[in-house]
């Protein structure tokens, strides 16, 4: 395991990494262990000078992603709200230098990002969207013990302070087998990131300029994005949008049996919504049976375009992964694929999934994923995904479909899957993962932490 | 909603027409004969209304399709490189293809090449790709627009605040097919002539 989970990075680069990797935090950068373990802790800030403090003790404690590619076996990271910012007494000035998104919040943002109906903020578990979490801390572990070590040590840190309140804790980890919730192994594809230190793995495309994730670095257009203020604020901080789903299990698999007639049609299907296999096997590499072993080789299994699949005979268009990188894919409006990727934590919480799952119980079971969506213009990019990639199918030319895993389904909706000599559509799909809630953070350098821990008032 | 919309129209409708006529009760006269006139068609068109869609931060929206109505004054000298340039490109734009989200787009020159009225169709959110263009046309974006007073360059990060600036949201626009984007109907086009050669096949 440990293995996989070391090559998963890709090789170190010959060259020496551009970012100023000790200042930036460890999730920005570093990949989910195999297996792993962790905590989003959710904290209110009643005092100011109670949660500066609390940054003061716990910044010590706060990896940095220098090395990030060799395996480690636990981290901390710290992240702040708009709210959080607010409550711990940073100034006007800078608080008004944050983009106005972040500033009003994910749940006001829903028109934005889609968030209707079922995703609606006033269905949303009611911690979120209220602006009562100041301070996100997430920890990772490739161990059931380690990861409870860090978390008592921060909870040792800020439980003896009477200006901060626990919101919330919300563990997670997937096993066996790191499945997430639908039975899928996931976070295969992440975006080359330049500068980085490592050098992208087969199939990763060229490296994406380091701006469009690390505030301070030039991005895809040749400038560095609009920045906090002041620049200690800003330098090495990126963004989070942070995503609460909960998977309607039994609605998935009462999807597969009522569209599949043998285990095999359900399977296929299976990866056909994703573009992959459960194992992680693509399609474009594996298009009619799987193969575990490809699956579990990162070097192998995002090791493909889309160049001999102009029709989506293989991949759907409509599929999971051929949206959200659609790589070589001609889509019908001018678009630069580089400039709409989020580095993404995944993290499975709940029971694992279960294939014999089938009522509508069955959905309600606590079982689903939180996302945490990484980059310098979080914001900007979640509501382009929502609006363009997931919850449309315009891009890509098949219409108004939407995202088969993520995207919210109106009554009647399909998913067509292209086939010789013709396509097949598939009636009856669902919304499978339902938001339940979610919050922007602003992920800071080490350096800021320290900054935003002395200021004083 | 159907039945809900029956038991409230005829009393908006009614309300609507009152306040017409009201506004039209100093109106020349040709406009207060049309009125009484036309009454009954206005009752149909009024009772048709739909109400305002945002295309966003600014701008209509009518189903997937937007509108943006931008007049803009034009730079020492921009007047007359823009008409030089829109001249050059004997007063066609199909290169703009290739952004796959535009209907249509007008250039009128007002006020002695003093000032540019721009008006475009596309679809949907109205800054969802303007990133896009940074990246991918930032060229074609500056050689036209830098004829506009006070274009930040379409690297600034400026740009979004620039137009958002120069625009103004249309008070009233028809829309034959809201639903059609550029890639449906260019997708449409394809499969009725898929259709027509099948159907010619057959028969």
């Amino acid at each position: 395991m440990s293995i996989v989970s070391e090559s998963v990075a890709g090789s170190p680069s010959t060259q020496k990494p551009m970012l100023e990797l000790h200042e930036i935090q460890s999730t920005v950068l570093r990949l989910r262990p195999a297996p792993y373990f962790g905590s989003h802790v959710a904290l209110r800030v009643d005092d100011a000078r109670a949660g500066r403090e609390l940054l003061r003790r716990l910044t010590p404690h706060v990896d940095s992603a220098a090395d990030w590619w060799k395996p480690a076996s636990a981290w901390l990271s710290v992240a702040i709200s708009y709210a959080g910012l607010e409550a711990l007494g940073v100034p006007q000035d800078s608080l008004q230098s944050f983009p106005e998104a972040f500033r009003v919040g994910m749940a006001a943002r829903s028109r934005e990002l889609r968030d209707e109906g079922v995703n609606d903020p006033k269905n949303w578990e009611p911690l979120f969207g209220k602006g009562q979490i100041h301070i996100g801390l997430n920890a990772f572990s490739d161990s059931k013990e380690k990861w409870q070590r860090i978390v008592e040590m921060a909870r040792g840190q800020y439980q003896s302070l009477s200006g901060i309140g626990v919101v919330n804790v919300q563990d997670f980890g997937a096993q066996p087998d790191d499945l997430n919730s639908l039975g899928y192994k996931d976070g295969i594809d992440q975006p080359p990131i330049e500068g980085s230190g490592v050098d992208p793995l087969p199939g990763q495309g060229r490296p994406i300029k380091a701006g469009e994730f690390i505030l301070g670095y030039p991005g895809e257009a040749g400038v560095p994005l609009p920045m906090p203020q002041p620049d200690i604020l800003g330098r090495n901080g990126t963004y989070v949008g942070y995503r609460k789903y909960q998977s309607r299990v039994g609605a998935f698999n009462r999807f597969l049996r009522a569209n599949g007639s043998t285990e095999e049609e359900r399977e296929l299907l299976a990866a056909k919504l994703v573009g992959r296999w459960r194992s992680g096997a693509p399609l474009t590499l594996a298009p009619d049976v799987d193969n575990p072993a490809l699956g579990a080789d990162p070097k192998r299994n995002n090791d493909f375009n889309y160049a001999n699949d102009t029709h989506g005979r293989q991949v759907p268009f409509g599929a999971h992964i051929r949206r959200m990188n659609p790589r070589d894919t001609q889509l019908t409006r001018l678009t630069d694929v580089n400039i709409h990727r989020v580095i993404r934590r995944g993290t499975t919480y709940g029971k694992p999934y279960d294939p014999n799952a089938f009522s509508q119980e069955d959905d309600e079971v606590p079982r689903g994923a939180i996302f945490l969506f990484i980059s310098a213009k979080a914001m900007a990019t979640m509501e382009f995904l929502q609006q363009e990639w997931i919850d449309e199918g315009n891009f890509i030319g098949i219409g108004s479909e939407r995202d088969p895993i993520i995207g919210r389904q109106e009554e009647g909706a399909v998913f067509t899957i292209p086939k010789e000599p013709v396509r097949r559509r598939v009636h009856g799909i669902e919304t499978f993962n339902v938001l339940r809630g979610g919050e922007y953070f602003f992920m800071p350098s080490i350096s800021a932490l320290k900054w935003v821990a002395s200021l004083s008032g | 909603m159907a039945i809900l919309e029956q038991t409230r129209t005829p009393d908006r409708v009614a309300e609507k027409i009152k306040k017409v006529q009201e506004l039209y009760a100093d109106a020349p006269e040709v406009g207060r004969v049309a009125l009484k006139n036309g009454l009954e068609a206005l009752k149909h068109e009024l009772a048709a209304a739909t109400g305002r869609e945002s295309a966003g931060r600014i701008g209509a929206r009518q189903g997937k399709v937007s509108e943006l109505t931008a007049i803009v004054p034009l730079a020492t000298g921009g007047g007359k490189r823009i008409r030089g340039l829109l001249d050059a490109l004997e007063g066609n734009f199909r290169g703009a293809d290739l952004v796959g989200t535009l209907h249509d787009m007008r250039f009128v020159l007002l006020d002695n090449d003093t000032k540019l009225l721009f008006c475009t169709t596309y679809d949907g959110e109205w800054d969802a790709y303007i990133d896009d263009f940074v990246t991918k046309i930032p060229n074609s974006m500056d050689i036209l627009f830098c004829n506009c007073e006070g274009w930040p360059g379409i690297h600034s990060p400026k740009v979004k605040d620039y137009i958002v600036n120069t625009q103004h949201t249309a008070d009233a626009w028809y829309v034959a097919s809201p639903n059609l984007t550029v890639a449906e109907t260019r997708r449409l086009e394809k499969v009725g002539a898929a259709v027509d050669e099948l159907l010619d096949k057959i028969g």
